[in-house]
Order: C-alpha cells, then structure tokens, then sequence
C-alpha cells in the first residue's frame, strides 16, 4: 500500500498534468500568440496610420497647372514650410476624381490681369469633399491661399494709407474639439478591452479541456476514482487555467509597451507615456481578475458534453464580458464609486484611470482583488459540486 | 475484500439494481456476469463510489464506501466502464499521473511503472503520446494506471471487451497474477466463457437481481445443466418462451 497523498499534492499533480497537456496542444499555443498580438497589433496599425496621415499634411505637395499666370504666388507657396510645388496634371478634375491626386491648384490665364487691376482674382482647388483622407491636405491649401490672400490685401490697404485692422471685423479662432490627440485617446480606450480578451482566450484551453474535453473523452470517471476530493481536481485545473491566463496577458502587456516605445507619439502631439509604473498598474488591475475568467468559463464549460459545446457556450460568454468595455468606449459614463467593485466594470474604469494618470488609492485594487478571488472561489466550488452529479461524471 | 449488501438503485422508473448481495473474497477472483443491461456497471459504478446508492450497503475492507467514499477509494483500484485516455500524454505519463493522485512518488513510482509496463507487454510504446495507439493498447495503459499504486481490492468492468486474443491473454494474465498475490479481483462480463476460465466465484446478474451465485460447480449443480452456458442462459432468463429448461 502507498502512503496517502495529500490534496496539496494531488492539486500540484494536477495543475501539472493539465499544463504538460496544454503545452503539447499546438491549437492552444496558436490561440496565445494570435490573441496577444491582436492589441499590440491593431494599436500599432492605427496609431501608425494616424501619424502618417499628420505627415502628409506637413509635407504637403501642390500641383499646380498655370503656374507661369501667377509667379509671385507660387514663388511663395514654395517659401511656406514643408510644401513642394509640381506641375500639375493636363486634367486636374479627371486626376482628382480617380483620386491620382488629393488637390490641385488651377491659376487661370485671367488672373494677372484681374490681379493688377487690384481685382478679385480667381483661384480653382479641385478637390474631392468625399474622400476622407484628402481632406486635411486640402485644408492645409486652402489656408496656405487664404494667408496669401490676407498679406496681399493688407499691402494693398497699407499703400493707401488704410490700416488693414479696419478690414478685418471679425476675427475667427479655430478651436478644434476632435483633435487627433483625442482620436489617440479613444484608441487607447481599447487597451483594457483588449488585454481582458486575451486574458480570456488565453485560459479558454484549459478551461474546455479539462472539463468538457474530459467528459468528451470518457476520461472524467478514471480521473474521479482517485482518492482525490472534487475541490482539489477542481483546483487543480483552474490554477492551471489560470497560469495560462495570466501569461497571456504577460505576454499582450509587454508587447503593448514595447509597441509604445516604438511609436511615434510625438508626431501625433500625444503626451502619452507607459512606462513600468503604468505597466505594473495594468497587470495589477487585470491579473486579478483571470481566477475568476477561468473559474466561470470552467463552471460554464463543464456542462458542455464535448469540446466544441463548450467553445460555442464560451465565445457568448467572451461577448458578454465585452459589454462593459464597448459602452465605456462608446459613452464615456460617469464614474460612480460602485463601478469599481463590479468584475470587468471595475477593470474597466480602473484602467481607464490607470491610462488616464489618475491617482488610484491601493485600496481599491486589494478590495478589487479580494472581491474577484472570493466570487472565483465560490464559482469553483460550484464547478466541484457539479464534478458531483451523475449526470456529468457519466453523461457523454 | 468486498461486501455488498441489498444494493439498489433506480433510474426513473427503471429498477437497474434491485438488492444485490454478494461478497468479493481476498486471493480471489469473482465474476459478475450478466447479459447487456443487467445492472453490472451500475452495480460497480456504486462500489467505486461514484454513483450513489438509493439502499444498501457497500464494504471496503470494512470501510463504508457510502459514508467514507474517499477512504474506499484509496483500497481500490477501477478500470471503468468509460476508460478515456488523454491523447497528449504518453502511456508512462498517464501510469505516473495517476499513481501520483494515489500517492506513490519517486523510485517507487518508476519501478512500479517500469514492472506494469514490462507486464502488459508495453515498454515499446512507454514514451508514445497515445493518440495512434490501438484499442488494445488503449485497454491495457487504462488498466496499468487503474492497479499502479498496488490496491488491495482492483475492480474490472468489462476488462477483456472488445480485445484482440494477445490484449485478452495480458489481461488474463494480469488478473492471475493479482490473485496470487492475494488481492480482491472483482471484474464484470458478458462472456461467459472468460468468467469459467478465470473466476473461483461467479455472481449472475440480470435485470438487477442476482439470480445465482457459487463456484462454476456450484452453478451447474443448481441449474442441473452440465454446459456452463447453459446453465448462464437459464439462470438469466435469457432462453425464450416456451422453451423447457
């Protein structure tokens, strides 16, 4: 006879056991990388295209056709910063429509001579309103003209003896509401969603594996025979599943700052910074939390009959906990001091904080803690009590 | 040693066991046999402790395997009905697992692996996941790791179905050899050739009662019938009507 095991023993067999299985699982390694790259990735798409877009704004290059009709002013548009004049296209309208070019300045043959008569003289922008992209590079013309527009007449008043003050009645300052730093800020309000979605897929293999999987197979009888208590087997999967978990997020936080350290942040004019304080901020609001993800996809999993049940039950979960994050993205809801304390809404706000720079009592995140781990405990003995019914042990 | 006493159990309105008795004696090996749906793995599913008896009692070396479900467990070893394997795992990896649950660790543990694979004709496919492995293959890593910690009493549910003839002799041979070194065999059939050639008790069982029990002698000796399957046949009510006895 052997001596008998002690649960603690028994749990570590089992945490290893499941490990060692998920390890040799090509389909749950694939499952970890994609979801870690997901965040890292699309930020890193977004931002990217954002700056390159604040670029071609700066660096603009202006085709103009008739630039001999008008020398003095394309003179001066090549002084400006950052801006290239080319000869424009036979067709500027054609060449706009079919989108070869953002905007061309047409300078028609009448201007010198409207021009020298001190008249209005006429300029043509061809542009496309309904392309999205264009849109700054034309505005950025059209207040290069514009300038133009105001030294010329004021000359024109100052060699009449007018102030130019006079002519201007009213003076427009541009406050720009949707700037791209809070576009910026929007992107960054994914960050929590994202990393809580790897926390869950990344634990997802376990979760069914071990529950669903083992009833699929038939194995949950052999398994269950062992003089080993249901909590302790129980235990055993999810601080497995757990491990998992949390690595995935390791592994999506550490490509998300590293992804940050890259980018180009200050092009975009984001004073922006994650740095180790904001790093260990994150895990130590969304760590906490991956007991409790896999102790409910475990609970939930296990009364799937096989596999594949269990996924299907799951992704309506993993939609579930998306809902938090997309009305906090959405609509930015107020702060109430209860929304802390709620799983996932609590995350959520906490992270919106932690990315915000607002001051967080440590307090709140041991209360947070506390509170996850205690529901992931109660929802794990439920997963033990059902290792108990007949129906599951047996049931394929 | 094993005693059962007036087990019953009910699905619904179906009666699977309606008061079994019988006794498993140490250093030897006793049979159940019965016809599909007789109430065998109802039968064992309640002695390994996990189904729940509605009456009746059950004894594991004198522990009440209904009140101490947890002590029964560590003097049995089950080979069950449902006997899944893991199929990232290797055959030695599933051995070691659940001797581990059992509490047998280190040298111990690697020696008693070691034997069980030599035994059952395995140290060729020790260190292979078993996913590729045949249904033969898979019957006899299920049993190695059901009897790696060395139980006093090891229960069988249909060890032998399905086996091919050299799958069956290993096992054959297993269950001799435990009987030899005086365990408590207990395995269930519906062959009745398998339980004479093995058993030194056998229990019939069909629709949930034991119709006849004692020692294949025995058995003909009750029946009247010389052929044991006979004797198998009549005792479960198999025969169809009209048909003398």
């Amino acid at each position: 006879m052997s001596k008998r095991s002690t649960p603690t023993s028994q749990a570590i067999v089992v945490i290893r056991k499941e490990l060692r299985d998920w390890s040799r699982d090509r389909r749950s390694i694939i499952t970890v990388l994609i979801s870690s790259l997901l965040a890292p990735g699309l930020i890193f798409f977004l931002f990217n295209s954002m700056a390159n877009r604040q670029r071609s704004v700066e660096d603009v290059t202006i085709p103009v056709v008739g630039a001999a009709n008008a020398p003095a002013l394309v003179d001066w548009l090549r002084q400006q910063a950052g801006v290239t004049i080319t000869d424009g296209p036979a067709d500027p309208e054609e060449a706009v429509r079919t989108r070869r070019e953002d905007v061309i300045v047409v300078i028609p043959q009448n201007f010198v001579k409207n021009f020298s008569a001190s008249k209005p003289a006429q300029i043509r922008l061809v542009a496309d309103s309904s392309s999205q992209n264009s849109r700054p590079k034309v505005q950025r013309v059209r207040s290069l003209l514009q300038t133009y527009n105001g030294q010329i007449g004021s000359l024109r008043l100052i060699a009449r003896g007018i102030s130019p003050a006079v002519a201007s009645a009213v003076t427009i300052e541009d406050v720009e509401v949707s700037s791209s730093q809070q576009r910026a800020a929007q992107i960054l309000g994914f960050i929590p969603l994202f990393v809580m979605i790897s926390a869950f897929t990344g634990a997802m293999a376990i979760s069914t594996d071990s529950t669903a999987g083992e009833r699929e197979r038939g194995s949950f009888e052999a398994l269950l025979v062992n003089p080993a208590p249901r909590i302790t087997i129980a235990a055993g999967k999810w601080l497995a599943g757990t491990m998992t978990g949390m690595l995935t997020v390791l592994i999506t936080a550490g490509l998300l700052f590293a992804m940050f350290k890259q980018l180009p942040l200050q092009d975009l004019g984001i004073r922006f910074r994650l740095g180790s304080p904001e790093l260990i901020r994150t895990l130590s609001v969304v760590l906490p939390l991956c007991p409790l993800i896999v102790a409910i996809q475990m609970y939930v999993a296990t009364f799937a009959k096989s596999f594949k049940e269990a996924q299907s039950y799951l992704s309506f979960l993993m939609m579930a906990q998306m809902v938090p994050g997309m009305m906090a993205t959405m609509n930015t809801m107020s702060t109430k001091a209860w929304m802390y304390y709620v799983p996932w809404i609590g995350q959520q706000t906490l992270l919106t904080d932690v990315l915000g720079n607002k001051p967080i009592s440590p307090v709140v995140f041991v209360i947070v803690g506390v509170i996850n781990l205690t529901l992931a405990v109660a929802v794990l003995r439920g997963t033990a009590g059902l290792l108990h019914r007949e129906k599951i042990i047996f049931g394929r | 040693m094993i005693r059962i006493d007036n087990l019953h159990k009910r699905f619904g309105e179906v009666r699977a066991v309606d008061g079994v008795t019988f006794d498993a004696a140490d250093g030897q090996v006793t049979g159940l046999l019965g016809p599909n749906g007789a109430g065998k793995t109802t039968t064992l599913r309640m002695l390994y402790t996990l189904m729940l008896p509605d009456e009746g009692r059950i004894l594991v070396d004198g522990i009440d395997a209904v009140a101490d479900p947890q002590g029964a467990r560590f003097a049995l070893g089950v080979l069950p009905d449902q006997s899944g394997l893991y199929p990232r795992l290797t055959a030695r990896e599933h051995i070691e697992y659940f001797g581990e649950l059992q509490g047998v660790t280190g040298a111990d543990l690697r020696s008693r692996t070691d034997h069980l694979l030599k035994m059952l004709d395995m140290t060729a496919i020790a260190e292979r996941r078993v996913a590729g492995f045949s249904h033969g293959e898979r019957t006899k890593t299920a049993l190695a790791r059901a009897i790696v910690h060395n139980p006093k009493n090891v229960l069988l549910d249909e060890p032998t179905n399905g086996l091919d003839v050299m799958s069956t002799r290993a096992v054959r041979e297993i269950i001799r050899r435990l009987k030899e070194e005086g365990h408590t065999v207990l395995f269930s059939s519906h062959v009745m050739q398998e339980v004479s050639v093995l058993c030194d008790t056998i229990v019939v069982i069909a629709r949930g009662k034991i119709v006849g029990s004692g020692s294949p002698d025995d058995l003909r000796r009750q029946t009247g019938h010389e052929n044991l399957e006979d004797a198998f046949v009549s005792l479960s009510g198999l025969e169809p009507e009209g048909t003398p006895s």
